[in-house]
């Protein structure tokens, strides 16, 4: 079973804060249950599988898609706000609540879905669990950040090691290979010298042999 | 010595000086192999000794080392003419100390550092001449990529960045080497370079053949605009040109990289 717990201001009402939970097995498109709360009342209903199917047929559009439109309005929170409108209206008694969400265009908007929501008759038991899931929610992410920092920590501790280790290696490669190529040098022009000497002395040969 | 089996007569009517042994070859072994192998020989040098065997150094090979009368020669020496059974011809490595006459015919067919000027060389008895070289200077990377070029090793794949001077911009102020922006992979990019020959800079000067940048970009505009004040100009390209050089082992065209 996954949730989320999203915030959301009712299009006649923006002043009003609504908490809006949605939850679902798997994916969204095989039916969802929502609870919505003012903080004082409650109330609920479900989605089956086969309403989203009609609505999508109604729209005459493609169920994935019209799926997919759904997830951003129901689950994705703030990255979609003002994208999408939310139309709550109550009965007097509270009893009955009417809530629609919308896709807002350029040009007016067009309705997703609708849904008669039944109230709970005991909404402090659903605000306390709706608490409750955000702590739950908090504490994971409190003990998730916190291993990501470590490892984090870890990681950037190995790589300054490696890089190091690789200076050091950079490092002695440099050396290695100037003081080879030194020695190569020295000993090279020890053999040019020779040369030179053994050039020297062929010339003086030739003088000599000429004079005589 | 009156009990000895010759075994041959490779030192025939040689003689030697023992002085003193080394590991597990004692002086009194050295002596009895010589013995076997039909050399004679004797407690102090006389003229008729044909060289002083050493095996450790002490007070009294120094005393004959300064005499410059003997040659001082290694138990290693000897060692090779046992396992052999040949007179084994002196190299360098084996001389302690020569006397004048045996030093001008090394002259004539070694060099000062003991390489033979006729017989070639191998990879041993190159590292064994470079061994006995004083420790030496370091030649600079310049010189370095001239003899490269001389010698047509320009095209090792170590040398991909030779001859190239860089400038890395790993610091968050142009010419700060203080101001090192640590953990990046331009560092590793820096290390790349030299590993593979380029000299690498902390000061973007007149001379500088290329400077390297990574996904910021922020510090470009400044660097092109010392670019304008230089005479030889330089070439700003992206770190992918160091990774992909140092990939495919050749030096990729820098006007892909640009930027």
């Amino acid at each position: 079973m996954e949730k989320t717990l999203n915030r959301i201001h009712p299009v006649s009402h923006p002043e009003e804060t609504y908490f809006l939970q949605v939850s679902w097995e798997k994916d969204l498109g095989t039916g969802f249950g929502i609870i919505l709360s003012d903080g004082q009342c409650a109330w609920t209903g479900k989605v089956s599988e086969a309403e989203i199917s009609r609505e999508a047929a109604d729209m005459e559009m493609n169920r994935e898609k019209y799926v997919e439109e759904l997830k951003k309005a129901l689950i994705a929170g703030e990255e979609s706000a003002g994208r999408y409108n939310f139309a709550i209206s109550r009965d007097e008694e509270n009893m009955e609540c009417h809530f629609s969400y919308e896709r807002n265009l350029k040009d007016g908007s067009f309705r997703l879905g609708s849904l008669k929501l039944q109230k709970v008759s005991s909404p402090a038991e659903v605000i306390k669990e709706l608490i409750g899931y955000c702590l739950d929610c908090l504490g994971r992410l409190q003990a998730k950040n916190e291993h990501l920092q470590k490892e984090n920590e870890r990681l950037f501790s190995d790589w300054s090691d490696v890089e190091k280790r690789l200076e050091k290696c950079v490092e002695a490669k440099e050396e290695l290979e100037a003081d080879l190529y030194n020695r190569f040098i020295l000993v090279l022009n020890e053999k040019k010298a020779k040369i030179r000497n053994l050039q020297k002395l062929l010339n003086e040969a030739k003088e000599s042999a000429a004079d005589a | 010595l009156s009990t000895v089996n010759k075994v041959s007569n490779v030192f025939e009517d040689v003689e030697f000086c023992v002085m003193t042994g080394m590991g597990k070859y004692s002086k009194s072994y050295l002596e009895s192999r010589i013995a076997e192998c039909g050399g004679s020989v004797v407690q102090n040098p006389g003229p008729e000794t044909y060289c002083v065997i050493v095996g450790a150094e002490n007070v009294r090979v120094k005393n004959i080392i300064a005499s410059n009368k003997y040659d001082v020669v290694r138990a290693e020496w000897l060692l090779q003419c046992f396992q052999t059974k040949m007179l084994v011809p002196w190299q360098p490595a084996f001389m302690i100390h020569m006397s004048p006459d045996t030093k001008e015919h090394f002259a004539r067919e070694y060099d000062c550092y003991g390489d033979s000027y006729t017989a070639d060389t191998d990879v041993a008895q190159l590292k064994e001449v470079f061994s006995r070289m004083e420790d030496s200077k370091l030649v600079p990377l310049d010189v370095i990529a001239e003899l490269e070029e001389r010698y047509s090793w320009n095209s090792c794949q170590l040398s991909i960045f030779r001859g190239n001077t860089i400038y890395v911009d790993c610091y968050t102020v142009v010419n700060e080497p203080r101001t090192k922006i640590h953990g990046t992979t331009l560092s590793i990019r820096a290390l790349e370079l030299r590993f593979y020959g380029a000299k690498v800079v902390s000061h973007l000067e007149e001379g500088v053949s290329h400077v390297i940048v990574g996904e910021d970009h922020s510090r470009v505009k400044e660097i092109k605009a010392l670019r304008r004040t230089f005479g030889k100009k330089f070439k700003i390209v992206s770190e992918l040109w160091v990774k992909q050089s140092v990939e495919e082992g050749v030096p990729k065209d820098e006007n892909q990289y640009l930027v």
